[in-house]
């Protein structure tokens, strides 16, 4: 039962990240106006990130997926989320107008356009998954259990 | 449960990890992402893709430092700047906003394709400088002010170095922009003389701006689902879509 919830909250945030990087690896250039618009980088910071966003959200997606280091992952994950929602929270704050770029789109949007209590509060059901996969890694189909059981019977007979 | 149940489950436990050892066999751990195997997996697929990112950011910044210099005559008429040659076969009209985030991106992504053209004079470009984000600095009037300093660039014959360096550190959108006396500081640092700054003081082709703005915007063929945004990029007056890298290639083979 436990196994089940934590097998779906580990193919849910695969999917999350490999939608949202996925999004973003396909538009560069609007991945970097959606990274530029929080205005906390330099320019070439900015470069950078916007470069390494896309990949690091569908490796983390990867792993999820095939279930390898779940736990690790989803710390991982527990850790870029926090930063979006950090990253969202100081636009607000500062009251800048830019949507967030999660799965896509970004960039300054109208005033009245802005959505960042539903952009925060979505993160943070993202979050609640990375955070049940961190206290318990255990799911169905997880391919670290096939390579960990693998590795044992070499053992045997020695 | 009760802490007699609890023992025997622990006698039980370590009675049957005894005959695991005794045959031989490691059991497995419960916390099986924490197997060394398995985090030197996830460490590799993480860097991997952080390396990737990096490489091909790094790439085309140095690709960018690299750029050929511009070499192309500059012309003007009303609030078109015309850089090229006049022969040239083929006309890209470009219509941008100098607050546009998107128009920097087109400016740093294909800077060096089309200035290897228009050195080339395979291509002559038509710079349309529009003002549709007046209202997104603070406070307004950014897109127009530089519009105008642009204009008095090409008069000043330094519009390519002109252009480039009002991207190269374009302000964001929700900021002042740059004022009247850095628009100026930036021409006289690329050796304009010194009527350009009363020219971008002047502010005098603000009219012009308005009225190529309202033209475009008007421009069905400029339009995508009814809407005129920057940048836009046309070739023989048709907007063609700058997602595709290869567009301008694209226009040079046709």
């Amino acid at each position: 039962m436990l196994d089940g919830i934590g097998t779906l909250a580990r193919l849910g945030l695969a999917a999350v990240w490999l939608t949202s990087g996925l999004l973003k690896a396909v538009d560069p250039a609007q991945t970097y106006v959606a990274v530029r618009a929080y205005d906390v980088l330099s320019k070439d910071v900015v470069g950078v990130v916007a470069g390494v966003l896309p990949w690091l959200e569908i490796a983390l997606g990867l792993l999820l997926l095939v279930g390898i280091g779940t736990r690790a992952v989803a710390v991982l994950s527990g850790l870029l989320l926090l930063a979006f929602v950090a990253g969202v929270s100081q636009a607000w704050a500062r009251g800048l107008s830019i949507d967030c770029g999660c799965f896509g789109g970004g960039g300054a949007v109208a005033p009245g356009q802005t959505q960042y209590l539903q952009e925060i509060l979505r993160d943070a059901g993202f979050l609640a998954l990375a955070v049940w996969l961190t206290v318990r890694p255990r799911t169905l189909f997880a391919g670290e259990h096939r390579l960990v059981a693998s590795a044992v019977p070499e053992r045997r007979g020695a | 449960m009760g802490g007699a149940d609890r023992s025997e489950r622990k006698r039980n436990q370590a009675a049957s990890q005894a005959r695991l050892k005794a045959a031989g066999i490691t059991p497995k751990r419960s916390g099986l992402s924490g197997t060394p195997l398995v985090l030197t997996i996830v460490a590799v697929v993480v860097i991997a893709a952080i390396v990737v990112g990096v490489v091909v950011t790094m790439k085309n910044k140095a690709a960018e430092a690299a750029g050929p210099a511009p070499n192309y005559p500059v012309s003007r008429a009303g609030a078109v700047i015309t850089a090229g040659q006049a022969a040239a076969p083929v006309t890209v009209d470009i219509y941008e906003d100098y607050l546009c985030p998107y128009c920097e991106r087109l400016e740093s992504t294909y800077k060096d394709q089309i200035t290897t053209a228009l050195n080339a004079g395979q291509i002559k470009v038509n710079y349309h400088a529009i003002s549709i984000l007046d209202n997104a600095s603070k406070p307004a009037g950014y897109s127009t002010r530089a519009a105008n300093a642009a204009i008095c660039a090409a008069d000043a014959g330094i519009f390519p170095a002109y252009h480039a360096a009002l991207y190269a550190d374009q302000p964001a959108e929700g900021s002042a922009g740059f004022s009247v006396q850095q628009l100026s500081d930036k021409g006289t640092a690329l050796g304009a003389p010194a009527s350009f700054g009363q020219c971008v003081a002047a502010q005098g082709d603000t009219n012009l701006i308005e009225q190529a703005t309202n033209t475009a915007a008007a421009t069905p063929a400029l339009q995508s689902n009814g809407q005129f945004g920057t940048p836009t990029v046309a070739i023989g007056g048709r907007k063609i879509d700058v997602n595709d890298s290869q567009w301008l290639q694209n226009a040079l083979k046709s």
